[in-house]
């Protein structure tokens, strides 16, 4: 036996009665459908609410108009360049390709292509559409990942279509946590070149918290509470922190039912904070990677894009560019040699070579525009002493994120659902992280930690950026983290 | 209702050869999914194979050389290697034969270890599955080469019974909170349906539910390279690894880096729209998940539709590393080579469908009213869908279709029917795949045709017990259940659509 006298042949499965399945995996149509299932934001239920956010945003004076009433816009895909951070260097290339998402209706400038993407937080309970508009050329489809809705709004092509034109997405987030949003189309190419966001939801009195009133029109008046807080005022996201009195304020709730507590004010359904924990300063960090081969070498967004064929399964078309044309000397076919030689934190470029280590610049926040109208979030961290801190991070890159703290820190969820809350976290917990301890996340991994600490630090949290084949770290970067 | 394997082999997909030795496992020999032989011994030949992969076709030749495990019973071998089921304390015997021409072995690291069998050689073994788990099975020598080349698999071992007082679980010694869940699926308000292990011959439903997904990454160049080396020599182990994960890049794949990625075998729609591989259950019938990562790169396997517990890693309770007994609730989890890991699917609602309440609770919650508007053209006939009541069950998009009909077509293969490629949205149709997504693709490109599976939802049990049909809701679909399971896209023939079961809500009170 050998590879010239092999004792078996196995031949490829057969399509035959699943040809419309077959196809559509790899070349899914492309429209512009109604949404199914609609529901009417005007005529909701009592005690259900329409996303507030817009319309907080419009009157913050980030948004000019909402697209339509208690609806988000996003639209993809943009094609921009930025220039690198070595480009002065000789053999390096000045510049990368990336494809971005924008929200329309922000006030300019903000309204350009934004890497990543604006972040896009909604209240638990809210019912939830987003209008999103193709071009650039499209399609493309936007996932909301950690978001559990019905195939149509889970944004991935081979299990419904993808965009062409618009479509609004529906649903509605259940669990308070960290979450995020791509395009789910030729993604190994899109996602890689930046079309993603973070987006954190909220306990279900932000944004509605800071409505001082609402006019007939639909616009609203805000008041004092800080937008993004609730009605005391305070930044809070989901845990259970029954074990670790350190963090001041947490509330609990019913053993058994979790969040299904009565609220005390009356004003909800259920206690707005009810298994949640305050936190004075949110930090959010993106971990990504770029490969800039990828990216001189394919800067077409159908880049080796399958064409179904007239006899599917017998002879599709695995060498093309999606019909723009035959592949040609520009073709690429290597998506599946990753090679990252870029780094960023937050969208803030780590200055280090393959196999180096640098650290990004300490204050830098996030802007309110671009973070749903939150002011004050982190990515370089400065807290005060005994203050709560709150960090998200999500792993964006290819590469593993082996991440090291200085404090000790608690884990209080992983991919947006909250340890120990009941009833769905009765059987877990929240995980305490000594100090200087390193922990590997993977792509599309979430987690958020808190940290609280008496004694002041002038240090870093540190983010090594591992190969995913054979595990060598190719880069560390460096995140100041002071607390005084 | 049990299913003859011929059902299922007629519809041309399939998944890993299974087999079940010594003492009978009811719920693994019952369900057709799994086809499984029951054996008193496996007897395994160390044989190769030339495997045409998920884009090779007429016009593209995508084909890698593997070295692979057959066993007796069946006449084919595959990467990876058959399934192989056992309860705890099966006494194994096993029979390795060597038709290649290098020293090959089975081994279960921390269970079992064959030795060498030398080529042309046969010898017996016995061995006993000790623990309950999830275990690779692989040539060990010359590592990670023999691996690397196909020969792997995955050795199942179950619970003999469950612990006194308690739901049975995957295991015979569950850390609390693990088996706290399983006390709770079906039994919990908030886990309407069934146990894990409870079955519904009247829904058609399997008892202890479980999918195998075996993860690895085939480079055809080096695989190749190692097919045709000197007879009777081992490729240097060295030089496999630093060519296979160092290699530096190539943009015409002028290199040794992997081409194809797979699960259990199959990549894109051969393991996607697949129910040997993927599961396909209604809302209320929770599913164990076992990967298995027999490969050299890292992959983040991200699951749509429902978060999952992670209740063992590498066969220890602590998924995050040092915290035991921490069966963490995620949507995407990390696979290092030679990592093994149970999910626990609760296959609740999608929890994120708006309702009235926003906190997950289906047993709780309503499904929000929607516009009662049909929705033109995307229906069964090209007309109007009905109109949905709520949001849950989603009646429209349950009806629509995309491709639409008419919209999309093709030529069979006997290169004179035309078929239409329209494609019925249900059942309930999601992905689970790798998210570092060089995994993803074939040949370099051809997205969606890699390392992915998925998450079917093709009804909800509406909190039935075992018995409660009336109360069940299975999603439109073909009228036979082996047609259902094939695919949900109409195949006409001279126009003509085929039947479809009518959906029925069951009478409100």
């Amino acid at each position: 036996m050998s590879l010239l006298n092999p004792a078996y042949t196995v031949a490829r499965q057969s399509v035959v009665g699943a040809e419309g399945l077959w196809a559509k995996m790899f070349d899914p149509p492309r429209l512009g459908p109604p949404t199914p299932d609609y529901v009417d934001l005007a005529r909701l239920p009592p005690g259900v609410r329409a996303n507030p956010v817009p319309e907080v945003m419009q009157a913050a004076g980030y948004v000019v108009t909402p697209v339509a009433p208690h609806t988000v816009s996003r639209s993809l895909m943009h094609g921009v360049t930025l220039p690198t951070w070595d480009r002065a260097q000789a053999g390096r290339p000045t510049q990368l390709t990336f494809f971005l998402f924008a929200d329309d209706a922000l006030t300019p400038p903000f309204n350009n292509p934004q890497y990543p993407a604006p972040t896009l937080r909604v209240p638990r309970g809210a019912v939830y559409h987003a209008e999103v508009g193709c071009q650039g050329p499209p399609p493309h489809t936007i996932h909301w990942h950690g978001i559990e809705p019905t195939p149509m709004n889970d944004g991935v092509g081979h299990c419904s279509f993808e965009v062409e034109g618009k479509y609004v997405y529906q649903w509605q987030p259940n669990f308070i946590g960290t979450y995020f949003y791509h395009c789910h189309r030729n993604t190994q190419q899109h996602f890689e070149f930046g079309l993603f966001g973070i987006m954190p939801f909220m306990p279900p009195d932000a944004y509605f918290s800071s409505i001082a009133q609402t006019n007939p029109n639909g616009t609203v008046v805000l008041n004092n509470t800080p937008i993004g807080a609730g009605r005391d005022g305070k930044f809070r996201t989901a845990a259970n922190l029954a074990a670790f009195p350190q963090f001041p304020g947490f509330i609990g709730g019913d053993p058994v039912n979790g969040v299904a507590t009565a609220d005390p004010l009356g004003q909800y359904r259920y206690d707005p904070h009810a298994f949640t924990v305050p936190y004075d300063v949110e930090v959010i960090w993106v971990v990504d990677d770029r490969d800039s081969n990828w990216s001189t070498l394919a800067p077409d967004p159908f880049t080796s894009f399958p064409v179904f064929g007239s006899i599917p399964g017998v002879n599709d078309n695995f060498h093309a560019n999606g019909g723009h044309g035959a592949p040609g000397p520009g073709s690429f076919f290597a998506f599946n040699d990753f090679n990252a030689d870029y780094w960023f934190i937050t969208g803030v470029p780590v200055p280090a070579p393959v196999g180096g280590s640098a650290q990004i610049p300490a204050g830098i926040t996030l802007d309110p525009h671009l973070n749903s109208g939150v002011s004050g979030t982190q990515v370089s961290v400065h807290v005060g002493k005994g203050q709560t801190g709150f960090v998200r991070c999500l792993c964006a890159a290819y590469n593993n994120a082996r991440v090291t703290f200085p404090v000790d820190v608690v884990i209080i969820e992983w991919d947006g659902r909250a340890l120990g809350v009941p009833p769905f976290g009765r059987y877990n917990r929240p995980i305490l992280v000594k100090a200087r301890t390193p922990f590997t996340i993977s792509t599309a991994r979430r987690f958020g930690a808190v940290f609280n600490s008496k004694t002041a630090v002038n240090s870093f949290a540190t983010v090594e950026f591992l190969d995913t084949r054979g595990n060598d770290v190719l880069m560390t970067a460096l995140i100041p983290f002071v607390i005084s | 209702m049990t299913l003859s394997r011929r059902d299922f082999l007629k519809s041309g997909l399939g998944g890993t050869a299974a087999l079940v030795v010594g003492a009978a496992i009811p719920a693994v020999l019952e369900s057709p999914l799994f086809a499984a032989v029951q054996v008193t011994t496996v007897n395994l030949r160390i044989t190769d194979m030339m495997k045409e992969m998920v884009t090779h076709n007429a016009t593209n030749d995508a084909r890698c050389y593997y070295w692979c495990y057959k066993e007796a019973h069946y006449a084919m071998p595959d990467c990876p290697g058959p399934i192989i089921f056992a309860i705890q304390g099966q006494r194994i015997q096993l029979i390795l034969t060597n038709d290649l021409d290098e020293p090959h072995s089975f081994g279960i690291p921390g269970v079992f270890l064959s030795g060498p069998v030398l080529p042309g050689r046969t010898i017996t073994r016995t061995f006993v599955a000790s623990q309950t788990g999830t275990f690779l099975y692989y040539d060990y020598l010359n590592a990670p080469v023999n691996r690397m080349m196909g020969l792997h698999g995955a050795f199942i071992v179950m619970p003999a019974k469950p612990v006194a007082g308690h739901k049975l679980t995957p295991y015979s010694n569950p850390s609390p909170g693990v088996q706290q869940l399983f006390d709770d699926l079906g039994t919990a308000p908030w886990w309407p349906g069934l146990a894990w292990d409870e079955g519904d011959p009247s829904t058609d439903t399997p008892g202890c539910r479980q999918n195998i997904w075996v993860l690895h990454e085939a480079s055809p160049n080096l695989q190749a390279e190692v097919g045709h080396y000197t007879v009777g020599k081992n490729y240097p182990a060295a030089d496999f690894v630093q060519r296979f994960l160092h290699d530096p890049f190539s943009p015409t794949r002028n290199n040794n880096v992997a081409q194809y990625f797979t699960v259990s075998g199959q990549s894109g729609h051969f393991s996607h729209n697949n129910p040997y591989i993927c599961p396909y259950n209604r809302v209320g019938e929770p599913t164990l998940i076992r990967i298995l990562n027999a490969g050299l790169w890292t992959h983040s396997t991200h699951i749509h539709a429902n978060h999952v517990y992670v209740l063992r890693h590498n066969n220890k309770s602590d998924p995050f590393a040092g915290s035991l007994d921490n069966p963490i609730w995620v949507d995407v989890y990390t696979a290092q080579p030679l990592d093994t890991y149970d999910w626990l699917v609760p296959y609740m609602r999608p929890p994120d469908v708006p309702n009235d309440l926003g906190i997950g609770r289906d047993d709780m919650e309503l499904g929000l009213p929607v516009i009662p508007t049909p929705v033109p053209a995307f229906g069964t006939s090209g007309g109007s869908t009905p109109f949905g009541d709520r949001t849950w069950p989603p009646l429209q998009e349950l009806d629509f279709h995309i491709p639409r009909f008419g919209e999309r077509r093709g030529t069979a293969q006997d290169g004179v029917t035309e078929i239409d490629l329209g494609v019925h949205m249900s059942p309930l149709c999601f992905p689970m795949h790798d998210h570092s997504e060089p995994s993803q693709v074939s040949q370099g490109g051809n997205y969606n045709c890699g390392m992915i599976s998925g998450i079917i939802f093709t009804g909800d049990r509406k909190g039935g017990r075992p018995g409660d049909t009336a109360k069940v809701i299975t999603f439109p679909m073909k009228p036979t259940v082996a047609d259902c399971l094939v695919a949900h896209g109409p195949y006409y023939k001279d126009g003509v659509v085929p039947p479809t079961v009518p959906f029925m809500m069951p009478s409100m009170p």
